[in-house]
């Protein structure tokens, strides 16, 4: 097969920019956290090697996405989603435990989290789903689409992985909300939605709980999340207007910021590169968001658009709550920042949702061949 | 090759669009203030606490609550213990100041290094790990003042339980030591390197005794030298705690043992409080808050007198004839007339099996008050043969025996009354009459404990109500349940006990105080099957082996004016009840009834 020229001229390009920037941005911050990170003089510091190790696997699979046209991952909707489910469904049974939570599948060479799996069906599942019609959406198909992907959500919550769940659920809703809803259901879900938190708040774990409460009295724990927070918040304060330079953060080298190289990576990069450079990361952030954002506007059928809408939504979220968690806004819930934080499985995933979006982008004025 | 325009051509919704886009703005904008308001508006603020003083913030240990005897003797205090920590944060080089800090205290470097694996993984790096969590003065002066050249090593000020009279109250009182990962898992308010209770009162009251941890604010500098200090939350100290312990009469009673093992109870009969509670040998319970080397818990394990045992209530003993109160209680309940005498000539026959009486040539013509003052073994067995098992079980679990008492102490034993049913289950054989027999006067497969024993009493003493024993001063008095004997038979049977003390012929005679009422029963249990000599006499006490003699009982009851009291002493291989036991008992009710006592 010839690779068809418009496919690279249609290609979004600030895309593809914006998400490698964001990744040596990423891979630097770590570098920098993770180089003085040492217990005993023997030195941790081997994250950022592991993070290029795993951009090179997403970058592959971003690759592999790209290959195939999007309309055939249309058809592989179900296919997709039903093994998701079948492999959340053995993780009780086959899991294996890993801290205590068991979340992954042992395959012998890695485990399989099919927890983050299941972010890619959900969104493809529900695009597909909310795709096959044009007028506003009713309730059948409302309850149809919220049904469906409840089904993973409920296994993932069992496992349990609140963070995970509640990421999942927000894609789906955000993307009904790009197609559409007839006012009834709008208005219905106005009301319902505030009415289901008590709900939420029975299912969840004590330290989650707990997490929510020191969030709104942070006096309350400052030993434990309380902690995080406080220390987070020095590391980024005291980076003032131009930083401390690349790997002169005193509060992160000198080991007092916590989850420093995950859930907290940014406090490190608001100490080293202070107001100025945190601001150069909103906006690359921004436009990395506008990016996914114009291909959903841009494509040319419904279901690229929803595609789109949902990566759009899944990064939107995970960026909106660790930022928040990070600076005190938001309960320190354990959801990474996207190519920021250290995570294997989370940068295959970040790579292969952005191979998506590239996907709908490059195919959105080609003609069908018969 | 045909070209085809992909026929959807969808537009979505354009009001939508914008919507959107606007909240990804809006929420940079709201980033984008925090940001300035975290590194410009407070920026000088949080780089002033990153570059010349960080926070932190540690637990401040609450103290433990204290334990008093009933007149306010203190019993259980706390004390400063120093202990040696390394704050890992700001120690520059973790393997040459291990070595040093072997070299000042002689510790191996493997343990200290095993000791610093084990807790690293729960203590912060700015928390100091303990390393050494007992230094002793003299060295402390000398890491004190050579404390600048190792930065990151702290001593560290820590309450440490201390029980003043040691071995007096251990038994009672129990001891703390370091919480384990068990422990530490199931209580999150505890943290590494905390004492909690283990044993006894310590263990039983840990809730009351523990208090809250406050919570204190430190900055340090970048070498880890503390600037400033602020108390967040104050420590709440745990509950202190008044025993109904009496402290002389437990000092007094602990050394009538002298030597000897065994146990003692004095109990209130009214109220079920506990006077003395006394278990001989004993042991120091300082050694397990300071936490004990393997080779003094090997000493306290290994010794052959148990002095971990707490042998009122986690031994069990056979009755003995003290059992013979009980089983005259039955008589009169089952309608046998105290006056009907049975004839005692030593021998009692079932079948072709003998059973003796203590007394070789026999008491004569005995009745129930007579059998209780002498003692006689015929008379019971005459008398339960009749009446069988089956009531004596059901009459001695209506007494309180074969349960626990529950005096609020861990492993209380519930001893054994034997059964029909229980001994098939146990041997898979039937009962045999022959065991009936034995069981009437305390032999067999019968068990108890002392405060069982005086619970029993006691309920003699109070209108039949079986009071629950406590240790606590402020507890309210419980009645477990009222025992089946009606006043005149009470009556009756603590006559009986009054005239073994008072009677020339009386086995507790012994224990005769001067203006005071006493009523006593004695016992000896047999601990190994007897060996007779050739000429069919018993071996005396003097030339058994110390193991192979008998336990000796003293049961008892004393009053002097309103001033009431029940005394059950067990002395375990002391021989004779009333010789052995006797003495020490009485030396409980000369200081009871002392004239400065009243």
């Amino acid at each position: 097969m010839a690779i068809d020229r418009r496919l690279l001229t249609h290609m979004n390009w600030g895309l593809v920019l914006m998400t490698a920037i964001l990744f040596c941005v990423g891979v630097l911050n770590l570098y920098s956290a993770s180089a003085f990170m040492s217990e005993d003089g023997i030195a941790m510091g081997s994250f950022y090697q592991k993070q290029l190790v795993w951009g090179g696997v997403g970058l592959l699979g971003m690759l592999l996405v790209m290959v195939l046209d999007y309309r055939h991952w249309r058809s592989l909707a179900w296919p997709v989603f039903i093994l998701t489910v079948v492999l959340l469904a053995m993780v009780p049974i086959a899991g294996k435990t890993i801290y205590g939570a068991k979340r992954w599948i042992s395959l012998g060479f890695f485990n399989l989290q099919p927890s983050e799996l299941a972010k890619i069906a959900a969104i493809l599942i529900a695009a597909k789903l909310l795709a096959r019609n044009s007028h506003p959406l009713g309730w059948g198909e409302f309850v149809k689409v919220i049904g469906v992907c409840l089904i993973p959500a409920v296994f993932i919550l069992k496992q349990p992985d609140l963070g995970t769940t509640l990421n999942m659920l927000l894609n789906v809703g955000g993307i009904i909300l790009f197609r559409g809803l007839s006012k009834g259901v709008f208005r219905t879900c106005l009301v319902a939605f505030p009415a289901c938190l008590p709900i939420g708040w029975m299912f969840m774990k004590d330290y989650q709980k707990q997490r929510v409460l020191t969030f709104l009295n942070p006096g309350d724990d400052p030993l434990g999340s309380g902690y995080h927070i406080i220390q987070s918040q020095i590391a980024i304060g005291s980076g003032e207007v131009w930083g401390k330079g690349f790997m002169e953060g005193t509060q992160s080298q000198l080991r007092f910021l916590p989850e420093k190289h995950t859930d907290f990576a940014i406090a490190v990069f608001g100490e080293e590169w202070g107001f100025v450079g945190c601001t150069i990361l909103l906006i690359l952030f921004c436009l990395f968001l506008l990016a996914i954002f114009n291909t959903a506007r841009d494509a040319k059928d419904r279901f690229g658009s929803f595609l789109s809408a949902g990566v759009f939504f899944y990064f939107f979220w995970q960026f909106l709550i660790n930022m928040g968690m990070v600076m005190g806004l938001m309960p320190v819930v354990g959801i990474p920042l996207p190519f920021i934080s250290y995570g294997g499985s989370a940068t295959l995933v970040n790579f292969c949702l952005i191979g998506l979006v590239l996907n709908v982008s490059m195919r959105r004025f080609v003609f069908k061949t018969n | 090759m045909s070209m085809q325009l992909d026929p959807e051509g969808y537009q979505p919704p354009k009001l939508g669009l914008l919507l959107l886009q606007g909240l990804v703005l809006l929420l940079f904008f709201c980033f984008f203030l925090r940001f300035w308001y975290l590194q410009i508006h407070k920026g000088d603020e949080f780089a002033k606490l990153a570059r010349e003083n960080r926070l932190r913030q540690e637990r401040v240990d609450a103290p433990r609550g204290l334990l008093r005897a009933r007149g306010g003797e203190l019993l259980a205090e706390n004390r400063p213990a120093y202990a040696l920590g390394l704050v890992r944060e700001d120690c520059k080089d973790i393997a040459s100041t291990i070595a040093q800090v072997s070299h000042w205290t002689g510790i191996p470097e493997e343990s200290l290094w095993a000791k610093y694996f084990k807790d690293k993984p729960r203590i912060k790096p700015f928390q100091p790990l303990l390393l050494v969590p007992d230094v002793p003065f003299d060295l402390l002066a000398q890491i004190e003042s050579n404390r600048m050249l190792w930065p990151g090593l702290e001593i560290v000020i820590r309450p440490r339980r201390y029980y003043l009279q040691g071995p007096l109250f251990a038994h009672v009182l129990g001891y703390v030591a370091e919480a384990n990962e068990k422990e530490l898992e199931a209580d999150s308010d505890l943290a590494l390197g905390d004492a909690v209770g283990k044993q006894g009162l310590e263990l039983v009251l840990e809730n009351r005794l523990r208090g809250d941890k406050g919570l204190q604010q430190l900055e340090v500098d970048v070498m880890g030298r503390e600037l400033n200090r602020k108390m967040v939350q104050e420590p709440m100290a745990g509950d202190s705690i008044l025993l109904s312990l009496d402290f002389e009469l437990q000092r007094i009673a602990s050394e009538a043992f002298e030597g000897q093992a065994g146990g003692l109870v004095v109990m209130d009969p009214d109220t079920g409080k506990l006077l003395a509670l006394v278990t001989q040998p004993s042991f120091d319970n300082n050694a397990f808050a300071a936490g004990l080397t393997n080779k003094q818990w090997n000493e306290l394990r290994d010794d052959p007198f148990f002095p971990l045992q707490n042998r009122v209530i986690q031994s069990v003993y056979p009755p003995g004839s003290v059992w013979k109160v009980l089983m005259a209680g039955l008589l009169l309940k089952e309608g046998v007339n105290p006056r009907e005498t049975e004839f005692c000539n030593g021998e009692f026959y079932l079948g072709k099996t003998l059973f003796r009486c203590w007394k070789k040539h026999g008491h004569g013509a005995v009745d129930m008050a007579r059998s209780l003052i002498e003692s006689c073994d015929v008379y019971y067995y005459e008398m339960l043969n009749r009446i069988g098992v089956d009531k004596m079980e059901a009459f001695a679990k209506a007494n309180g025996f074969g349960e626990q008492t529950g005096l609020g102490l861990p492993h209380e034993r519930s001893g054994l009354v034997p059964s029909r049913d229980w001994k098939r289950k146990r041997f898979g054989e039937p009962w045999q009459r022959g065991e009936t027999v034995i069981t009437a006067i305390g032999q067999g497969f019968t068990l108890v404990t002392p405060v069982q024993v005086a619970c029993f009493l006691g309920a003699l003493m109070n209108d039949g109500k079986l009071m629950q024993p406590s240790l606590l001063a402020d507890s309210e008095p419980t009645v477990r349940r009222t025992i089946p004997l009606n006043e005149s038979q009470r009556a009756l049977l603590l006559d009986a006990m009054r005239r073994t003390v008072e009677e020339q012929r009386g086995t507790a005679k012994r224990l005769q105080t001067k203006g005071a009422v006493i009523g006593g029963k004695t016992g000896t249990a047999q601990v190994v099957k007897l060996k007779l000599k050739a000429n069919d006499e018993r071996q005396k006490v003097e030339e058994m082996e110390y193991w192979e003699r008998d336990h000796a009982w003293m049961a008892s009851w004393g009053y002097k004016g309103d001033k009431r009291y029940v005394v059950v002493c067990m002395l375990e291989h002391g021989g004779h009840g009333g010789s052995a036991a006797g003495p020490i008992v009485k030396r409980v009710y000369d200081h009871l009834f002392s004239e400065e006592n009243q």
